[in-house]
């Protein structure tokens, strides 16, 4: 499975050789059992460090030339890290450790109780044998602006731990991406985990995925809602789409119209009018801006029409 | 520099040394000489090379057999009894579930990980279980039916 | 015994990638990044110097030691174009295509030669490129090969019976068009094989993913300027061919390596270098006019197909001769009074064309199939009942059609009623009114093929040879041997039914060797195998059952009319006790006694070897010099629902009945439709190799040359007619490519009657869930007379 939006070609300037599938750099590997090792190693590895828990982006990058390496990288795999592993309720708060697996995701009784919207985008992504060893952290760094966890965080309102050399924060991930394949994390910088509010039992939800086949597919166009009507008027509004904007991102322009309307299919219809107004999405091999400038449109009134009698 | 590693592969324990780039498709291949997981792509895009790590499909071509360390493989090899075919495996030959035979090993591992795992199988439930393996010569039919006819098998007891 | 099913399921296939041997070098190939330009210099010292690097080929070894790619097809007609141009095995002088291979290192292992090959520098100048057809036929566009007027490497005509009165007695002519985008099979097993040159006895075996290692051999032979006695190619286990791997070219280049490095030597491609290198097929332009009654009877057609052959379609591979069948396919199972089609072949800069599934016969079906739907439109009456009144009858066999193939038999109503039947059409269209008041829009497609199996073709490489061996070993088991080489399509299965059911033997002592080139014969393309290599296959085995009765009736000492064979036991019918097992007898014929024991006649007639090989050759190319020998039918009905928001297409129901002839095995022909249908679903809803601005292939791997996967794919229900062949020996009919032409056809008829309320004509395919939203945008803008 490849997330690729720019192809690499040029190699010191010129038109790199084409070669079916390349090899793999040589390069030094750690596995830190802790995350005080994983921030020494971070602080004192000299060269170029690399970041791995699954392999899902980074060996298919390698193997098509996309992403290259010298000799000598460092490969950090905190796979091991137990405390980044797991899934936890405290509180209204739930916590997951980025380098918790996707399947572990889709199967988690926490999850599908207090967020279920995750759950079903994580069912949907890949194959069985991809969320069986891809993890949540390394969706979110490789940053594809369709990567499909992103949308359902987003309309969590998640926030994300980021852990650096003698630093820790907790960002919005509203802030994480910077652009296709950019976050703010630094080359020194760990994802460690990613918390948010556990859904209200009167919020509804809906994730809808559109890809170019059924099964196994990369986002087209990818939608979560996250919305509670109180007296047929619309309370809390959440909606975030995932391949139409050079990150995944939130349509606040949208939520801004329809918080405190009355829910209506009419209402409704301008506020996914704006929602295909606010997506910027590019034309690719995989569709073009029109069709998902519409799909926006289309998807979201599906979201929002639901259970409107 | 190499690594050490130690895993079980088909319940045979195994301690090598190994180059970290070595994935786990090359390991088992190249290495260890099970050449029932077939490399189709390296990318993680066809399934040919899924084998069970820890019990559950994964691609061998995008995990590093270093990842593997302390881990537990399965592959085809591991689910015969001595020369004795898996029931899995006499369903997929009852019911035409293979015709080239190239996707099949991948398959027969993802096939084994849902049965156990997901009880009553719909042929829903099958079809999307196994979507990350594609084939190209059977039109996913005798597959289909060769995963239910074994299902309905381990209800009766004919499983291991 | 075990069989290869068994091998197979216990992971035991021995592909290209499992084969070992010592001293085993890794060969790794280097490619073009751009889609045409010069080679100004290659440069190999960094990469050479690299540890475990054992040589570097590039052009010029290639020109200094090896001979051009030989033609595979030279069909120049009267009043046809047929270019050939001069090929080696990796690209001299110029690139034409992106990842057209330029170098190839060997190294001790495949990592030490892939890091190699980013060292080799070489410098290009890039040169304008041309990857559309029309672009391509227009006079100032670039051109592939500059000693050609034009980049039409092939134009062909055809005309058949009288087009002119046909157009002059028509009431109505409709415009047609139909355009395909540009597919391929790519199995998941790329290509591969393993070369090793035997420097003293200055001899070449190859093993290999290979579907013809005769014609393979041949080739080998040419290019390294061998005597063919001193190659052998020898099949492995194959991971899935369709066509794709009847050539072997970059196999040269492989065994060059072996020569000069004294070393076995492996090359196997991964997906990647396989979609991108690989054989082309489909890419489609089809424009013409049909001449009509006012009830729906077709009576001419004038057409002109346009195939993108990417660089060229007669060296490398061989489908530059696709274009003929495409053409002649055309009248598929209907009566016309004439036609007039022409064909062109027209190289881009893409990839190389030759065979998949279908090959050419496709192309005129499924053009044929939308212009039969349009009539129908055009007159008002239903798709099948068009057909009705169109198809050759029952009573019509063998059918002279007018292009000039003999049908052998058929009953084409009865298949496409029974289709109708299967999927309950009449039901059906009664939902399909009922949902679209409620703003759902249901749609019920057909498509009636007549596939045309058994190629015989003049002038080329696959002139319909094809050789088969039986033979009774000492210990009783029975040896086959053909170019049957088997794909997965069950051909070694195949082979041990047919064998067996003539000579009464068990079926686990037969024993079908790997085929290898040592076996004259074309290999199993064109769904020959149930025509010629089943025939011949059968007819030995016919013979050589007279010699097991003439032997047993020596040993039993009974007259020949007497015995029996069944289950493995020889024996006399009168008295069962007078019995031998097959090694029995084997054991007497060969050693004790021995053939002293034969009486003198049999013995001067040098007729006491249990061993026959033959061949077989088509009567009906003979006696009426149709190219293709069998004609099986097929009927697709699907039903479909169009989601007119997103442009997803959902099979509701898909319906499959066929016609084989007599059927050999009914598993394995319900496998092979089963197979082809899911390819023809996903051409029509996915598959498409799509290039960048800069010529670049961007449709690169799995992930974006879109396969259906199990959630793509429908239930398919199977349905079976037998109209016995009177061609083969045994009835049996080709039928692996019917499935994939109708299925595609079937499905985009039926997006295109989903869409009816649209008024959409579906002319293009892929019908890609963007395409039909476009589609469907764009009529709604026409009818609201928006400017688009």
């Amino acid at each position: 499975m490849l997330e690729l939006l720019v192809r690499c070609e040029t190699w010191c300037g010129q038109m790199r050789n084409f070669l079916g599938s390349r090899a793999l750099p040589n390069f030094i590997y750690h596995r830190p059992t802790n995350m005080e090792e994983a921030l020494w190693l971070l602080k004192n590895l000299k060269g170029e460090c690399k970041i791995i828990a699954g392999c899902t982006d980074f060996i298919p990058a390698i193997r098509r030339g996309a992403w290259s390496f010298s000799d000598g990288l460092n490969v950090i795999d905190i796979k091991g890290i137990k405390e980044l592993s797991l899934i936890a309720k405290e509180g209204e708060r739930i916590r997951i450790g980025a380098a918790t697996k996707l399947s572990e995701i889709v199967r988690s009784p926490t999850i599908r109780k207090h967020a279920l919207v995750l759950a079903e985008a994580v069912r949907e992504m890949g194959s069985l044998q991809v969320r069986n060893f891809g993890t949540v952290g390394g969706n979110l760094c490789t940053a594809s602006p369709a990567a499909d966890t992103a949308p359902p965080f987003l309309v969590l309102d998640a926030k994300v731990k980021v852990k650096g050399i003698g630093k820790e924060e907790i960002v919005p991930l509203t802030k994480f991406f910077v652009g296709p394949g950019e976050t703010i994390l630094g080359s020194r910088e760990i994802l460690t985990e990613i918390q948010f509010p556990a859904m209200k039992p009167d919020e509804q939800h809906c994730w809808i995925k559109m890809g170019r086949r059924n099964g196994f597919t990369l986002s087209v166009i990818s939608l979560a809602t996250r919305v509670k009507v109180k007296d047929g008027v619309f309370d809390t509004v959440r909606i975030a789409l995932g391949a139409v904007a050079p990150t995944p991102m939130r349509a606040t322009e949208a939520e801004g119209y329809l918080i405190g309307k009355e829910k209506s299919a009419h209402v409704i219809n301008e506020g996914c009018k704006i929602v295909a107004r606010e997506v910027k999405p590019i034309s690719d091999v995989r569709a073009s801006s029109e069709y998902r400038k519409d799909m926006a449109y289309v998807l979201t009134k599906r979201a929002l029409m639901a259970g409107l009698k | 520099m190499k690594v050490p590693v130690r895993f079980k592969v088909n319940k045979e324990e195994h301690k090598l040394e190994v180059d970290p780039r070595t994935t786990l498709l090359e390991l088992l291949r190249n290495q260890l000489k099970i050449k029932s997981v077939h490399r189709g792509c390296e990318v993680g895009d066809c399934g040919a090379c899924t084998v069970l790590l820890n019990g559950e499909p994964v691609y061998s071509c995008l995990t590093l057999a270093v990842q593997a360390n302390e881990a537990e493989i399965t592959t085809v090899e591991g689910l015969m009894k001595d020369h004795e075919l898996h029931p899995l495996m006499k369903s997929f030959l009852e019911n035409r579930g293979l015709q080239c035979g190239y996707c099949t090993s991948g398959l027969l591992m993802t096939a084994y990980f849902l049965i156990n795992n997901l009880g009553e199988l719909t042929e829903e439930e099958i079809r999307k279980g196994i979507e990350g393996n594609i084939c190209r010569c059977t039109g996913y039919m005798g597959i289909v039916k060769a995963i239910k006819a074994a299902a309905e098998g381990k209800n009766s007891g004919n499983w291991w | 015994m075990e069989n290869k099913e068994r091998r197979l399921v216990s992971g035991k296939g021995q592909f290209v990638d499992d084969l070992e041997f010592a001293g085993m070098a890794s060969l790794v190939f280097v490619g073009s990044p751009y889609a045409h330009a010069k080679i100004l210099r290659i440069d190999v010292n960094k990469a050479l110097e690299t540890v475990g690097v054992l040589t570097i080929i590039t052009g010029k070894e290639i020109v200094e030691l090896t001979n051009p790619l030989p033609v595979q097809a030279d069909l120049k007609g009267p009043g046809w174009i047929w270019r050939l141009p001069k090929v080696y095995a990796l690209a001299v002088a110029r690139v034409r295509w992106y990842g057209e291979p330029v170098a190839a290192v060997v190294a001790e292992d495949e990592n030490t030669a892939r890091e190699a090959a980013d060292l080799i520098e070489i410098e290009y100048e890039p040169l304008p490129f041309v990857n559309d057809v029309v672009e391509a036929m227009k006079p100032g566009s670039p051109l592939l090969y500059s000693e050609w007027e034009s980049n039409v490497q092939a134009h062909v005509k055809f005309d058949f019976g009288d087009v002119d009165s046909a157009f002059a007695e028509a009431d109505r002519v409709i415009k047609v068009s139909w355009r395909e985008g540009r597919a391929s099979g790519f199995p998941i097993e790329g290509r591969g094989c393993v070369a090793s040159y035997d420097k003293i006895m200055e001899s070449l075996t190859v093993w290999g993913s290979f579907q013809t290692p005769f014609t393979a051999k041949h080739i080998f032979a040419e290019t390294l300027g061998m005597p063919e006695v001193k190659v052998k190619i020898v099949s492995v286990d194959i991971g899935g061919a369709f066509g794709n791997k009847l050539h072997t070219w970059k196999g040269q280049v492989v065994a060059l390596a072996s020569v000069l490095t004294g070393r076995p030597v492996k090359w196997f491609e991964l997906l990647r270098e396989w979609i991108v290198t690989g054989p082309h097929q489909r890419d489609v332009v089809w424009e013409g006019e049909v001449a009509i009654k006012n009830d729906g009877r077709v009576l001419g057609l004038k057409a002109n197909v346009i195939i993108d052959l990417g660089v060229e379609g007669t060296n490398r591979g061989l489908g530059t001769m696709s274009i003929i069948p495409a053409c002649c396919s055309v009248p598929n199972a209907y009566h016309w009074k004439g036609m007039h089609v022409e064909g062109y072949g027209i190289v881009t800069n893409k990839s190389f064309y030759c065979a998949y599934r279908g090959y050419g016969k496709d192309k005129g079906i499924k053009f044929i199939e939308r212009v039969m739907d349009q009539v129908a439109r055009e007159v008002g009456i239903t798709p099948e009942e068009v057909r009705f009144i169109n198809f050759i009858q029952p009573d019509e066999f063998p059918y002279r059609q007018i292009n000039n193939y003999t049908y052998d038999s058929g009953n084409y109503p009865a298949v496409l009623n029974k289709a109708l039947e299967l999927a309950v059409v009449k039901y059906c269209r009664e939902r399909q009114r009922e949902l679209t008041q409620q703003g759902k829009y249901i749609g019920v497609g057909m498509a009636f093929t007549i596939e045309p199996a058994g190629i015989a073709a003049p002038n080329t490489l696959f002139g319909g040879m094809t050789e088969a061996n039986v033979k009774i070993m000492p210990d009783g088991t029975v040896e086959v041997n053909s170019d049957w080489t088997d794909l997965g399509q069950g051909a070694e299965e195949s082979n041990a039914i047919i064998v067996s059911d003539i000579l009464g033997c068990k079926i686990e002592d037969i024993v079908v060797p790997p085929v290898t080139s040592d076996w004259i014969g074309m290999g199993p393309l064109s769904s020959r195998g149930a025509v010629y290599i089943a025939s011949a296959v059968a007819k030995a085995a016919k013979m050589i059952r007279e010699k097991i009765l003439t032997c047993a009736s020596v040993f039993l000492k009974e007259p020949r009319e007497n015995i029996d064979i069944a289950d493995g036991i020889i024996y006399s019918v009168d008295d069962p006790e007078k019995r031998l097992t097959y090694k029995e007898l084997a054991q007497r014929v060969y050693f004790f006694p021995g053939p002293r024991a034969f009486p003198k006649e049999v013995l001067l007639k040098h007729d006491h070897l249990l061993d026959v090989t033959t061949t077989w050759y088509s009567p009906n190319t003979a006696e009426t010099g149709s190219t293709y020998t069998t004609f099986c039918s097929s009927a697709d009905v699907a039903v479909v629902e169009v989601d007119t928001q997103t442009g997803v297409t959902k099979i509701l129901k898909y319906v499959h009945v066929h016609d084989a002839g007599k059927i050999i095995s009914q598993e394995i022909v319900d496998g092979q439709i089963h197979g082809g249908v899911v390819q023809g679903i996903g051409e029509a809803l996915y598959e498409k190799l799509v290039y960048s601005q800069n010529g670049l292939l961007l449709s690169d791997s799995y992930s974006d040359y879109l396969m259906p996967t199990a959630t793509d794919s429908p239930d398919i229900i199977v349905g079976h007619l037998e109209t016995p062949s009177p061609f083969t020996e045994l009835g049996s009919k080709g039928m692996g490519e019917a499935p994939i032409i109708g299925s595609k056809a079937a499905i985009i008829a039926a997006i295109e009657d989903a869409l009816t309320p649209f008024n959409i004509r579906v002319s293009n395919s892929p019908a890609t869930r963007e395409k039909v939203w476009k589609w469907i945008r764009d009529s709604q803008k026409k009818s609201n007379n928006e400017v688009t």
